[in-house]
């Protein structure tokens, strides 16, 4: 046990430019909200923070197991539709709801995990695809999730730490940011465990993990699993920080694309990649978005720009920003 | 009965089509290993071909036909020479990805020129008539796609089984390592195979503008229906993609009519179930 927490909580393996790099990262976000009250850049800190949240689920799978999913909202999805409908039908409070969402999301993650995983590489990954297409349109389809129209959370008149509702953004941003660290801790912690050293055994190297004793099938559908429900927890945090979920805002192929893409912008298999990633293109996407409505400019630019980016990058470094930053300190 | 006979003949005419647009998919997976996610922009960008020429010249839809080839070849081929041939050093994740960008960029680019608008194509000679074979109504222009579309797999898989170049594409696509010990130039393979598959899908693109809208996020619904062709015939296997074209036209046809909002779940949920009984395909090798 006392083993269990000095590893959820020793960042001890990184060196210490990481370590230090961490904290002021810490500190950044924590006054962050005292310190800017501009509306607009605090709503991009925190879905900043939420991308940030979704990379770290996605990179167990797809950083420190290597598999491309891209599956991922509907995960995100099952979250926020577990929230909404319990808090709409039973008035459920909050924190009740996420579990909940996290073990259906994990629950229907494990049931396609086993076939999924006798596919490789792209198959795979088109497999993952086609399974959060089928839910999304599935949630479209039936009436009890609402339909395409959604569902919306009805407000509370008072700050209310049950249903997480709050009169500022300043609650939700110290939200997410508790979400986030404690998804990072499980991250530091999964890395050390034995399934994480198992899964980047599996990922570098399929035949010689299997030949000493590992089962790498149960190992990747363990990963899945887990991957599935901490997905679920933004899920849950989008469907009350919005109050109004559909099908197109919480599962949409974009979102599945974008997780995976902050990841693999930022570097997948590291602890920095999906702040990074996220660092980078959600801030991106928008100030550029805003700026070009507001010049009056024409839709789509922002996303020749971003594609441009993940275009570079796929040729020139596929290894992510954080594969330049590891390269210049071998060579420094 | 009556109704048997017109899903299943519409089920077969759009399984012509759905199998042309995926030949190109198939081809270059078979060459190099790596799925082109912007395979359903391509072909976007052939159904934009077929509708300037069609709505700004005093011309009909069908002339745009070889202008949608000519630029689907040179689309493929720019796309090869200038991204993937970078990509295809790196990683599979990063495979993914640089294709993944290429399409996200040319849909955007066309959202920018033309406007995320729904349009289509208005005028010509196929537009809008019906055929009456007796006891069946068919819309004439998914009758002649579906015919040209058969035509030209049927010209496409002539050529890469019985001339010297497509020959030469087979050999890359089986072994490149042994076919470049053979004297064949693979990279001029890699080109070619971009190549077809652009021009390929962009006519398949200029037909489709005539039954189908034309916008610009429209490739995203075809090229997940070619995944799912691709995949359920094998990946890079063409005997397998047109087989498995059949199959999904009948099926999104006949899925569709019971159940019109689900029509395209029925073609994902046939892929998932087609690979986790045989992951390889009907005929992957």
């Amino acid at each position: 046990m006392g083993q269990t927490i000095k590893d959820i909580f020793s960042f001890e393996e990184y060196p210490r430019y990481e370590r230090i790099g961490l904290l002021i990262f810490i500190v950044i976000i924590l006054i962050f909200p005292l310190v800017v009250g501009h509306a607009y850049s605090r709503a991009v800190m925190i879905k900043f923070l939420l991308f940030a949240l979704f990379g770290i689920g996605w990179n167990l799978i797809g950083g420190y197991g290597g598999q491309v999913d891209l599956g991922q909202a509907k995960n995100v999805g099952f979250g926020a539709y577990t929230t909404a409908l319990m808090m709409v039908w039973w008035n459920t409070p909050f924190w009740i709801t996420v579990p909940i969402g996290m073990i259906i999301a994990a629950f229907e993650s494990f049931g396609v995990a086993y076939p999924m995983f006798r596919l490789k590489g792209h198959y795979f990954a088109i497999a993952t695809l086609c399974v959060a297409l089928v839910w999304k349109e599935l949630f479209i389809f039936w009436d009890w999730t609402g339909g395409a129209r959604g569902v919306e959370i009805p407000v509370k008149a008072t700050a209310d730490f049950v249903h997480m509702q709050f009169p500022s953004t300043i609650y939700y941003h110290y939200f997410v940011f508790f979400l986030f660290i404690t998804q990072l801790l499980y991250m530091n912690w999964f890395k050390k465990s034995k399934l994480g050293y198992e899964l980047q055994a599996v990922r570098d190297n399929e035949e010689a993990a299997a030949s000493l004793g590992i089962n790498v099938t149960w190992t990747k559908v363990k990963t899945y699993t887990i991957t599935g429900g901490l997905g679920g927890v933004g899920g849950s945090f989008m469907a009350v920080y919005y109050l109004y979920i559909d099908p197109d805002l919480v599962m949409p192929l974009d979102l599945s694309i974008l997780i995976a893409m902050t990841v693999l912008v930022g570097g997948a298999g590291s602890m920095w990649g999906p702040i990074i990633g996220a660092a980078i293109l959600i801030p991106l996407d928008m100030y550029l978005g805003a700026w070009l409505a507001l010049i009056g400019g024409k839709y789509g630019i922002d996303y020749m720009i971003y594609s441009f980016i993940i275009m570079i990058i796929a040729a020139r470094e596929p290894k992510g920003i954080w594969g330049i930053v590891e390269r210049m300190r071998r060579k420094g | 009965m009556e109704l048997a006979t017109q899903l299943i003949t519409y089920g077969l005419l759009m399984g012509f089509i759905f199998a042309f647009i995926a030949l190109g998919l198939a081809l270059i997976f078979g060459v190099m290993n790596i799925v082109n996610f912007a395979h359903g922009e391509f072909m976007m960008i052939g159904m934009y071909v077929a509708l300037l020429i069609s709505s700004y010249l005093p011309l009909d839809p069908l002339v745009s036909l070889p202008v949608a080839a000519v630029v689907g070849f040179f689309l493929g081929i720019i796309s090869y020479r200038y991204l993937v041939q970078h990509i295809l050093r790196g990683p599979m994740v990063a495979q993914l990805f640089g294709t993944f960008g290429l399409m996200l960029f040319l849909r955007y680019l066309f959202m920018l020129i033309f406007g995320p608008d729904v349009r289509s194509v208005k005028h010509g000679i196929l537009v809008g008539k019906t055929l009456s074979l007796g006891w069946v109504m068919l819309d004439l222009s998914k009758v002649v796609s579906a015919g040209l579309c058969l035509l030209l797999f049927a010209f496409v898989y002539w050529m890469i089984n019985r001339t010297r170049l497509g020959r030469a594409l087979k050999a890359t696509s089986i072994d490149a390592e042994a076919a470049r010990y053979m004297g064949i130039d693979t990279e001029k393979m890699n080109t070619l195979a971009w190549g077809i598959g652009g021009a390929t899908v962009g006519i398949a693109g200029g037909l489709l503008a005539h039954f189908y809208y034309v916008t610009p996020t429209v490739g995203m619904l075809f090229i997940l229906i070619a995944f799912a062709t691709v995949a359920l015939g094998g990946f890079g296997s063409i005997t397998g993609a047109f087989i498995a074209g059949l199959i999904i036209g009948l099926i999104q046809v006949i899925g569709g009519h019971y159940l019109s909002e689900l029509k395209f779940t029925f073609v994902y949920i046939a892929y998932f179930l087609a690979v986790v009984l045989r992951p390889r395909g009907f005929f992957g090798w």
